[in-house]
């Protein structure tokens, strides 16, 4: 295996994803997409419903195939990947199981991988408190907030310290002040444990406040229309929101997803909006 | 639960207060208990004096229904025939015998429920793993619960005599607990199945994306999400089972139980009328002790889930 895929977290060589194919009922899902994530970048996928960017995801995930096209994680199929537990996922619910304790779920990676009760205690415990959740290792997670609940997944899917986290609108379920402050949450997070994120999301300034790149998608057939950097730096917090860059970032994505190519006369626009 | 009132995690007071919840939790559901434990005996005595009204009631006027007490002894009637001895002579009363009687039933029933919880558990195992089997097994399910059991019962005592493996010879009591199993086993394995089929998608793709074998997914995930499910499934089970020992008790003629007793004292209704009521309290009794079997197991199983209803 050469260095050069293993440095990608994820690359992406012309994958198609379609629908019942040669059927009348056929839907291209995503047609042709090529993306390269570097290892430790945090990506967001972007654009309305019907684009693919959950398809994407899943496709990343092992958890639907491509119909054509290579698709590499971490240098290895997806398959291997997802057996090789490289990424750690998390959903728009929790999905967190009720008969176990919060400590417990986090566990739950880790049990399935035959770690030892200590071990996977110790293990579990240290993410809870990463999360800031460590008082409720031994709540069940109904007497949880929305919010925690998502820190808890969260720490779940980094419970076998993948390289790789994949989130599937994970603060989507959320109220607003919740989710800002899940994502600044998120930005620590990344910055403790260096890893590669592929982030799905419906807003923009959720995606501009996180990536290091915004992918935007369009729907029918799914694509990627364009990919807008974001260059606020690795150092981001509550005034990076009210930044110029900021708000251009924001304008450049807009501007993507309404079709416009480059946006380099966002500012002009902000005001007319 | 709203999402800003306990977002901050740092309040570790709310995880102190946690213990002092529970038994707080612990002295309502005693107190509630109380409560229905009153109510229920408010509802036997209810039952008592409409018994003795409507008695009262015909000795007036004439009522639709024969109110002598060849037909409807007094409630002291009843009781002072629990005492009587079982047949002339005899040292052991009514009593004695309807408490063995019922007590044997609940034996059989137990066996019946254990065999059909295996079976129904086993059956809802195969057919959510196996597409086909669900497809091949479900129909046949539903239709061994179409054949009257009066027709069943003859059947399986006929077969199972038949059936002798080594020192293990079939006798009329393992026909009496097929026959319960029979029974039981139905609701169990739909409700099983239901539940086994209650994972939502995200949850059976967070177990994918973990690289789970289908028998975890089972295990961790598949199981305890049809808690729900199965627990009332067992309680129309347990029902069952006790309704399938009874009535098999009486098909078969198999002796020693409360069905068999039932008849028999009711063939005796002309000289002792209260006799048969006494061996109808056993039945109820019957099906009180495995309601509340179930019911503790219930509380033990749900245990951990959010207590969204007051069952």
């Amino acid at each position: 295996m050469s260095t050069a895929t293993t440095e990608h977290a994820v690359h992406a060589d012309g994958i198609w994803k379609i629908f019942n194919e040669g059927q009348s009922n056929e839907v291209t899902a995503l047609q042709d997409v090529h993306l390269t994530v570097e290892s430790g970048e945090f990506i967001s996928l972007i654009g309305p419903s019907g684009c693919g960017k959950s398809t994407l995801l899943r496709v990343i995930a092992d958890l639907t195939d491509a119909t054509r096209g290579d698709m590499r994680v971490a240098g290895h199929t997806p398959h291997e990947a997802r057996e090789q537990q490289l990424y750690g996922m998390a959903f728009q619910q929790a999905a967190l199981f009720d008969w176990r304790t919060v400590r417990r779920n986090v566990e739950l990676p880790l049990e399935l991988q035959g770690w030892d009760k200590a071990k996977r205690k110790a293990r579990a415990l240290e993410l809870l408190d990463m999360v800031q959740l460590a008082d409720f290792a031994e709540h069940r997670p109904w007497e949880l907030s929305g919010g925690m609940q998502q820190r808890v997944a969260i720490a779940r899917s980094l419970a076998v310290d993948p390289t790789i986290l994949l989130m599937d609108e994970p603060f989507g379920a959320l109220d607003e002040m919740t989710r800002e402050r899940m994502q600044n949450e998120l930005l620590r997070i990344r910055k403790e444990t260096g890893k590669s994120i592929v982030f799905v999301t419906h807003s923009i300034p959720e995606a501009v406040y996180l990536s290091d790149r915004v992918v935007v998608m369009s729907p029918r057939p799914g694509r990627i229309t364009d990919i807008v950097d974001v260059p606020l730096g690795d150092d981001r917090d509550e005034d990076t929101r009210e930044a110029d860059a900021f708000f251009d970032a924001v304008t450049a994505v807009r501007e993507a997803l309404r079709g416009r190519v480059g946006g380099s006369d966002a500012r002009a626009k902000v005001g007319e909006v | 639960m709203t999402d800003t009132a306990i977002a901050d995690p740092h309040t570790s007071a709310d995880g102190a207060s946690v213990g002092a919840a529970r038994s707080r939790t612990f002295a309502r559901r005693a107190r509630n208990g109380g409560i229905s434990l009153l109510w229920a005996l408010a509802g036997v005595g209810l039952v008592i004096v409409m018994w003795e009204l409507v008695k009262a009631l015909g000795n007036v006027i004439p009522l639709p229904l024969n109110t002598s007490d060849m037909t409807m002894p007094h409630v002291w009637t009843m009781f002072a025939a629990m005492g009587e001895p079982e047949v002339r002579g005899s040292e052991n009363t009514v009593l004695d015998a309807v408490i063995a009687a019922t007590f044997r039933s609940l034996l059989l029933a137990f066996g019946g429920f254990l065999i059909g919880v295996a079976v129904g558990l086993l059956l809802a195992v195969i057919m959510q793993r196996f597409l086909f089997a669900e497809r091949g097994l479900l129909p046949f399910v539903i239709a061994s619960q179409t054949v009257p059991l009066i027709a069943l019962a003859p059947l399986i005592v006929g077969i199972g005599n038949q059936i002798e493996i080594g020192p293990i010879k079939w006798t009329t009591t393992y026909s009496v607990m097929f026959i319960a199993a029979y029974l039981a086993f139905f609701p169990l394995s739909v409700g099983a199945l239901r539940g086994l089929q209650a994972p939502t998608p995200t949850s059976l793709e967070l177990m994918r994306s973990y690289a789970a074998t289908p028998n975890q997914t089972v295990r961790k995930l598949r199981f305890p999400s049809s808690i729900p499910y199965i627990v009332p499934a067992l309680k129309v089970s347990a029902a069952a089972s006790v309704v399938g020992t009874v009535v098999a008790e009486i098909s078969t003629g198999v002796r020693g139980g409360i069905g068999r007793l039932l008849i028999e004292y009711a063939r005796q209704i002309t000289s002792q009328p209260a006799k048969v009521y006494v061996a109808v309290f056993g039945a109820i009794a019957l099906g009180l002790v495995v309601a509340a079997l179930v019911t503790a197991l219930d509380v033990y199983l749900t245990r951990n889930l959010p207590k969204e209803k007051s069952a």
